[in-house]
Formats: structure tokens, C-alpha cells, sequence
């Protein structure tokens, strides 16, 4: 397996760890070790296999040395100690499907693997929570509510593969966080296994819960480089009533933009609120053909959730505004087959890009919605100006933006045009108040954009963490801290 | 997803990795994983073709952990047809390091219609012959060995003239492909295939040198024998007229719709590179390629699996009133079926509108049941794993009929059902069969079913 060319520079570890990582195969004395712990059916490190936990969804791939599927919390911990004493690199994964190289072991070592710790332990919707293993897949956590009449709000566009380990890690949002919020709001309390070994817990199964730090908070989002999740207390909501869904086209994509802040800025707060432009709704039709309007310079997906009348009220409203904003098509969907076409039609976009080229770039810049007009004019013309094609999609109610631009990084000459026009979007976004990354995380990409949005204090604050809690660097070396 | 348009299949290079197949692969989601899924697959592949990475037993076995279901496929936003690089790296596999005597033995037993039938007849010998407590305590694969169907007593095809008048006024001629299955262990499903057929007012041909399909072939990387069976069968279905050609099978199915097709350009794409001329022969008897390409095309437009036929003339199918009515009736939906043919919508509606059977959907009944060609044989353990889940579910409905349209996965269902077990005493058909059985007047004798 090849360890493909990074797109950005690495940035250095923190001094004074890499040399001292164990290099090579693992020697067989540890190998014992860790097969006393797990048995050898859950302890690979066949060249062959090996390469199957080298990748995650984003494009930079490195070899561990070893792979391991724990199934209790003991195990992790057993294995954490072996890894500290001998220094060697654990990365966590679970589906693998981060977009920015999360799990991928960049100093290779240990991928500890939590897909095979996928039990449910509770379901207790009278109290409003689940407990669950990290490895339960985030759609199967919907599955196991349904019946109940709840759900669990995040849902990433992975959400059927990926588990909620790995949603707590990289602090997943999706389409309706606008209205219910990240991961983070839904983690009511966490056992964590830190680099040392020890088995902490924090939170508990209440909502009000103020007893000393939020460390659930600290947890969600730090890419598996503080500990690693064994267990999950999550907060679940009663699903709504209602769910009505509006498709919107527009001539001018500036109106599109301007629409969705006027709405959010009415006090209505949808569901979702998804943009497309022209490029990504033509390449939508082209693909599924479903009667889009292909002259449309921008298209809004609107979804509403609640009771019947309140939903009703408010989407009078909205059309209210919509028509203010010249809107020229509006439809409602007339029933849920209906509602799941138009669905389709917007989580089709990434796919529908995947087939333009090799390789698509997807980040995920977030603006406040009162900039997203602005930010969405300033991708274009940075595209442009690098004679790049790019989609705009976004989440925009919360102004979490998805720039997409189609490339084939075997050609260096335009990967390199690609790599300066994510420069320049990243610093548009930052200028406008916005941030790096509103759900896939940092990981090693977008490492050496931090100052755009940190000053050095803060960066070293995070460093500082970083060291009291994982003293010898051996959990996700190589990422953002 | 389910896309209309059918886009041009994409270079490997194009997996963007996301992962979206792992959600639709049934050993993955048995196993959990990563290298038991479609994505790992195919980053195997590359690394193979990039030569970072050499042949090697566990890759053939990594490779080959899979059912072929062609979930995957369909599932990819990248448009990449995993199903083709799979076929061709089974075939790199074998080429670099041979295959297992037992499917060794089952390549050269496909690979000629004269071998299958003689292989059906010592098999009927040692069913006979296999004494009750061998057949108790053994399994093939994940299935104990006195679960599995009898053979026919003679091969279905044997048994049948090859031109069956319709019943009644004729309107039209369809051809029957029956599939090895058909022929040598459900009679029953062409008996009743027949029947329909020729009750909604079809004469059926039966090509008597009809052979098996090739699939099983191409699975384990015995292309060149794939593709003299594919000869074979063009050959035997393309020299009659008719408005369609019928399976019931939707395996050989795929066969005819997309397999020859895609074969047969890819020889040609080699000839050319290679400057061969189109109008040369792959062999002096066989027509040339680009005939053979025209032949495999016209074929392939006109296959239709049985039930995506029937539940487009159910409004001419006349029901015996007095039949009594079949409560909790499963249905199975094979991978074929569903990825192939996309006849899965259509069979729920045809089901739903069968006057005499109630049907009783299971959460799960486009979810693979881990048969699979031979996967149910290779890899025992991972195919019980995929069975249980559906034996759970079907059990949940208390199901006592239930019908799949693929051989494989019949023998499959079947044969994890322990029949002494009250809950588990459900019977599996081909849905065919059922509504044979409820027609108003029988045009074949019904020999009913084991």
C-alpha cells in the first residue's frame, strides 16, 4: 500500500515524540500481550488486512501495524496501558467513513476498531435516554427508537453506516442540527478510556447535570486524540407530529441566499434548510431525472417539523418570505413519497459529484447565516479565478457550507489550483467571521489553517490539554494537536 | 439508489471511499468488518493492480468472502460496478493460484450440459444411497444434509416438449430458459412456470441445448468456460422468434440481461487492441463477435424474469374461487432480483393483489440470505450469521409459506428451516408455483411439491 502524497504538509508533532514512537511490526512479545487480551480472532496484522484499515473517506491513507476489535471497556483499557509503556500510536475507528482522515493512523501502530462493540444496553424513552457501545450504527439507534416514537436528531450523511463512537469523536452534525443541534447537545454522559488506561466516566443520565466540568463537551470533537469512547449515555427527543417539505427555485442565487436569512431572522426556525445551485441541481437531474428546473440559479429544500397547526402557521410564513424574495417555483411535497423524492434528490448531490471526476473536494466552511449570500459569491469567484469547476451546496440555515469541486489529483498541475482555492475559501470564511469546519472536524488537512481562526494562545491552550491528558502523544498522533 | 438513467460505469479510480456500500453489504453488516466489505475490495484490487500489493491465499479469500449480490454496486454514488472488477479479480485469483478441488469439480461439472446431467444422476444415487444417520449429522456448507430438496427423478427439460401450445387463443411465443436448478432439483417451479405461461395465452419454447447460464463460471474465475456456455446459449435461445425470453431464475436472469453483454465487449474492446478484426471468429464455428454482440443484445432486451412478466398480465390470470385462502404467506426477495431486475416493488404489489394470499411482509425481506452461489458452502459460519437474522424475522411473522424467485436461495431457506420444529415448519416456494396452484383449470398436471 502506497502512502499517497499529502495535499497540505503535516504538521510537526509535538517535539520530542516521533523518535521516540516503537517503529516496524509490532514485536512478538507485545503481539502476546494483546492476543492474551482479545484472542486471536480479534487481533489482525496480515499485510492483506492491514491494508483494509490504511483509508477512511478522506484521501490520505497510512498502514498500521496492527488492528484490533475490542469488546469491553476492560479490553481497551488493557490495551492503552501495553500501548503507553511500549509508546506505541492507537487511532480509533469505527466505520471509517471521517472526511478528514480521523482514523487513519498516520504514525501508523494500533487501529483500535469499535465496530464489533455494537450493543444497545438501554432504552429508556419514559427518562428520554439510550445507552449504547460505540460501534452501534447511528441509523440503528433510529431503527431501535422508531417504535418507541423517537429518534435521535443528528444524522449525518453517513448516518447508515457510521457509528456513534465515531459521531461523538468528530462531533457530527447533518441537514436538521439547524433546528435540533450537533452530537455534542445529545451526549448526556460518556465512559472514556484515556491513554493511561484509566476508565473514566462524566455526565450522567440527566439533562441538568452541573456536577464539575462538561467533560462530554471536551470529548465531542477531539478526533479520538484524548481517549477513546466506551460507552455513550444519549439524549432522544419525541418525534414530531409533522413533517411538511417545500422545494424552492429561484433565478438568482443571491435571492436564494437572501431567503434563507430572512426566514431564519423571521424567528422560524425549520428543520432543514438545504441550497443547491444550478451546477449541483443540473448535475441532480442529470443523473436522476426528476423534473428539477434545470434554469433555476438556485434551489432551496425546506423542511418543517412539529404539530400540525403550528407547522401549518409556519409555513405560511415562510412562503411569505420565500415570495418576497422572488421566488419562482414553490412546491410542497403532497405525501411522505413525495417528501422521500425530494430527499433523494438532495442527498444524491455528493454522489452526483463523485461520478463528475476521481476525486471530489468537499469542505464543509461555516459562515453565519446572515453571510452566506456573501460567502456563497465569494466561492464562486475563487473557483473561477482557478478555472475550477465548483457546486455549492449547503445546510444553509445554520450557514454550514459545502463548496464542492470535482478534480483528479493525478494531475498535479490542477490539484495544486484546487489547493489554493481551498486556501482562499478558508481565509473568505474566516474573514466573514465564519470557521474551518462546521461537521467533518480537522484531522491533519486542515491543521496549518488554525490560526486563521485561533490565535497562538489559544492553540497552545489546546496543546496544553492535549499533554495532561495523553502525555506521550500516542492517542491519533498526527492531527490537529 | 435507485437511479433511472442508467449512467456509464465508472474507472476504480473513482471510489471517493465514503464508505456507502458497507451499509448495503450483507457480510459486512453480519461481521462488521472492514475487510469483509466492498470498499476494502476494492482497495485490495488497486493495490493489486498497482503491485503494491502480490496474490496470496488470504487475498483469494478476502476477495472471495463475498455473496455477489451486486448491492453494492447499486448503492455506489461513485457509479463503480463492483460487481465487474470482482468477477475480473476472482479470475485473477484463480489464475495465479488455482482453485479448491470441490469447486474445481462443480467448474467442470457446469461447463457441459452432458456432465451436469451426469452429475444430478450420481447425486440422485447418493441421496438414495446416504444413510439416515450420515444425513442427520452432516452438512454442505451451512446446511444439514437431510434438508436438502431431492433431485428430480429425471431432468425437468427431459420431461417437456420443446414447444408447449398456449392454452386457448395464442398471443404469442415466449422462450423459457430454465436455469440448471429448474432442471435438475425444482421441477415444480417449470412445471408451474409452464403452466402460467400457457394458461395467459403463450406457447413456451424450451430450447433443448439450453445450458447452465455461466454465472457459477464467472464466480470462480472460469471465464474461458463462462464463455463457452455463453456461445451455447445464445446460440440455443436466439434461433427462435418470440416476444420474450422468460427465467425464473432472476441469477440467470442477469446473465442474459447484463453478463454476455458486457463479455462480449470486452472481447471486443481486447480484439481491438490487440487489431483484430470484428468479423473474425472467436473460434472457426462460433458467428463473429459483432454478430455475436447484435445476438447478445437483442437477447438481453428481451429477457424478463417470470414475476416482473406475471405481475404485468395479472389482470389475465382467472383464479379457481373455491381455492382456499394461504394466511401468512413471507416473501424472500432475492439480490438478483432486487439489483438486477428491480422487481421487487412489483412482486410486493403483485403479492398484495393475489386474491387468495395473505401476505404478510417481514421487515427485512430485501435483506440477502447469505446463500449466494456458493457462499453458503465457503464460508459457512458468515452465511449462518446472515440466515439467523432472517429465520428470526420470518419466524417474528409466524410465516407458514415462504417464496423466493431464486433457486439458490430456496435450497438456502429451506435447508436452515429444521422442519421438525413446529415454529420453523414453513414451507418455500418459487411464487410461481402458488399461483399455479390457485388457477381456475390446470393446463399440466400438478405434481405438486415436496
Amino acid at each position: 500500500m502506497t502512502h499517497d502524497s499529502a495535499p497540505h504538509k503535516i504538521p510537526d508533532p509535538a517535539p520530542g515524540h516521533t523518535s521516540e514512537y516503537l517503529q516496524g511490526p509490532i514485536p512478538d512479545p507485545i503481539k502476546g500481550l494483546l492476543i492474551d487480551i482479545v484472542t486471536k480472532d480479534r487481533y489482525l496484522d496480515r499485510q492483506e488486512e492491514l491494508a483494509c484499515y490504511a483509508y477512511d473517506s478522506f484521501w490520505e491513507e497510512a498502514m498500521p501495524d496492527a488492528v484490533i476489535f475490542p469488546e469491553t471497556a476492560a479490553e481497551v483499557s488493557r490495551i492503552l496501558k501495553i500501548a503507553s509503556l511500549h509508546k506505541i500510536p492507537v487511532t480509533g475507528r469505527g466505520a471509517g467513513t471521517s472526511l478528514c482522515s480521523a482514523s487513519v493512523p498516520l504514525r501508523h501502530g494500533i487501529v483500535l476498531c469499535f465496530s464489533k462493540m455494537d450493543k444497545i444496553i438501554e432504552i429508556n424513552t419514559r427518562d428520554r435516554y439510550i445507552i449504547v457501545e460505540p460501534g452501534v450504527i447511528n441509523a440503528d439507534v433510529q431503527k431501535a427508537l422508531a417504535p418507541f416514537g423517537f429518534f435521535y436528531p443528528p444524522d449525518p450523511g453517513s448516518m447508515n453506516i457510521s457509528t456513534i463512537g465515531g459521531n461523538i469523536a468528530q462531533n457530527a452534525g447533518g441537514p436538521r442540527c439547524l433546528k435540533y443541534g450537533v452530537t455534542m447537545d445529545y451526549v448526556l454522559g460518556m465512559e472514556v478510556v484515556l491513554a493511561t488506561g484509566e476508565i473514566v466516566t462524566f455526565g450522567s443520565r440527566n439533562v441538568k447535570d452541573v456536577t464539575g466540568y462538561k467533560l462530554s463537551s471536551l470529548f465531542c470533537g477531539s478526533e479520538g486524540t484524548l481517549g477513546l469512547v466506551t460507552q455513550a449515555i444519549l439524549k432522544v427527543v419525541p418525534r414530531p407530529e409533522t413533517a411538511k417539505t417545500l422545494m424552492v427555485t429561484f433565478k438568482d442565487l443571491d435571492d436564494t441566499a437572501n431567503a434563507v436569512s430572512d426566514i431564519i431572522g423571521s424567528g422560524i426556525l425549520p428543520a432543514a434548510m438545504e441550497l443547491m445551485d444550478k451546477f449541483t441541481l443540473n448535475a441532480i437531474e442529470d443523473s436522476f431525472g426528476l423534473g428539477l428546473d434545470r434554469e433555476a440559479e438556485g434551489s432551496l429544500l425546506i423542511e418543517i417539523d412539529g404539530i400540525k397547526e403550528a407547522c401549518e402557521r409556519e409555513m405560511a410564513k415562510i412562503i411569505q418570505k420565500l415570495k418576497d424574495n422572488n421566488a419562482v417555483h414553490i412546491q410542497e411535497s403532497a405525501n411522505d413519497a413525495d417528501r422521500e423524492r425530494l430527499w433523494t434528490a438532495r442527498r444524491s448531490a455528493y454522489g452526483v459529484f463523485a461520478k463528475l471526476a476521481p476525486d471530489i473536494v468537499s469542505e464543509d466552511v461555516t459562515v453565519p447565516v446572515s453571510k452566506v449570500p456573501e460567502m456563497t459569491r465569494r466561492i464562486k469567484r475563487i473557483a473561477k479565478s482557478y478555472g475550477l469547476t465548483v457546486g455549492v451546496l449547503a445546510h444553509a440555515g445554520d450557514g454550514n457550507m459545502h463548496p464542492m469541486i470535482p478534480a483528479d489529483r493525478s494531475n498535479t498541475e490542477e490539484w495544486a489550483r484546487v489547493e489554493k482555492a481551498f486556501d482562499q475559501i478558508f481565509e473568505a470564511a474566516a474573514d466573514l467571521g465564519g470557521t474551518l469546519s462546521g461537521e467533518h472536524g480537522i484531522g491533519q488537512a486542515k491543521a496549518r489553517y488554525l490560526p486563521l481562526v485561533m490565535n497562538q494562545d489559544s492553540i497552545n491552550l489546546m496543546t496544553r490539554i492535549k499533554q495532561a491528558i495523553d502525555p506521550d502523544n500516542i492517542l491519533n498522533p498526527g492531527k490537529f494537536v | 439508489m435507485n437511479s433511472p438513467i442508467k449512467t456509464p460505469v465508472k474507472p476504480l479510480k473513482n471510489c471517493g471511499k465514503c464508505g456507502l456500500c458497507l451499509g448495503a453489504c450483507p457480510v459486512y453488516k453480519v461481521l462488521k468488518e472492514e475487510q469483509a466489505s466492498p470498499r476494502a475490495r476494492l482497495q485490495l484490487i488497486k493495490a493489486y493492480e498497482n503491485q503494491t500489493l502480490e496474490s496470496s491465499v488470504l487475498l483469494k479469500e478476502l476477495i472471495s468472502k463475498c455473496l455477489m449480490c451486486g448491492s453494492c454496486a447499486k448503492a455506489c454514488p461513485s457509479g463503480i460496478n463492483h460487481y465487474e472488477k470482482f468477477m475480473e479479480m476472482r479470475e485473477n485469483m484463480v489464475k495465479d493460484l488455482g482453485e479448491t478441488p470441490v469447486i474445481k469439480s462443480l467448474i467442470f461439472l457446469l461447463a457441459r450440459e452432458s456432465r451436469i446431467r451426469m452429475g444430478a444422476g450420481i447425486a440422485r444415487l447418493g441421496q438414495k444411497l446416504t444413510p439416515a444417520f450420515l444425513a442427520n449429522k452432516y452438512c454442505i456448507g451451512n446446511i444439514p444434509l437431510k434438508q436438502f430438496s431431492p433431485l428430480n427423478p429425471i431432468p425437468f427439460r427431459k420431461t417437456v416438449a420443446t414447444r408447449i401450445p398456449a392454452a386457448g387463443e395464442k398471443k404469442g411465443s415466449l422462450v423459457y430458459f430454465t436455469g440448471c436448478a429448474t432442471n435438475v432439483l425444482y421441477e415444480d417451479t417449470g412445471i408451474s412456470t409452464i403452466g402460467v405461461l400457457t394458461h395467459l395465452g403463450y406457447e413456451v419454447i424450451i430450447p433443448k441445448s439450453q445450458t447452465c447460464c455461466g454465472i457459477p463460471l464467472m464466480f470462480h474465475g472460469a471465464g474461458d468456460q463462462a464463455m463457452e456456455n455463453m456461445m451455447t446459449n445464445i446460440a440455443a435461445l436466439g434461433s427462435y422468434e418470440c416476444d420474450g425470453i422468460i427465467v425464473d431464475c432472476t441469477t440467470c436472469g442477469a446473465a442474459l440481461k447484463d453478463e454476455y453483454p458486457a463479455l462480449i465487449e470486452k472481447q471486443i474492446k481486447k480484439s481491438m487492441a490487440n487489431k483484430d478484426s470484428l468479423k473474425s471468429a472467436p473460434h472457426p464455428s462460433h458467428p463473429s463477435w459483432d454478430t455475436l454482440a447484435a445476438r447478445a443484445q437483442k437477447i438481453a432486451e428481451k429477457t424478463m424474469d417470470i414475476l416482473s412478466f406475471i405481475a404485468a398480465h395479472k389482470q389475465d390470470l382467472v383464479f379457481d374461487k373455491t381455492y382456499p385462502k394461504l394466511c401468512n404467506v413471507a416473501y424472500h426477495a432475492p439480490c438478483h432480483s432486487r439489483n438486477s431486475f428491480n422487481s421487487l416493488p412489483l412482486v410486493q404489489m403483485l403479492l398484495k393483489d393475489l386474491p387468495f394470499i395473505e401476505y404478510t411482509p417481514t421487515p427485512d425481506e430485501a435483506e440477502c440470505c447469505g446463500g449466494g452461489g456458493t457462499f453458503f458452502y465457503e464460508h459457512p459460519k458468515t452465511a449462518k450469521k446472515i440466515m439467523d437474522k432472517k429465520k428470526a424475522h420470518v419466524k417474528g411473522v409466524q410465516a407458514k409459506y415462504w417464496l423466493t424467485d431464486c433457486p439458490v436461495c430456496r435450497i438456502n431457506l429451506a435447508g436452515n428451516l429444521d422442519s421438525t420444529n413446529a415454529l420453523e415448519d414453513i414451507r418455500v416456494f418459487h411464487p410461481i408455483t402458488l399461483i399455479h396452484n390457485a388457477l381456475k383449470k390446470d393446463v399440466l398436471k400438478n405434481k405438486g411439491h415436496q
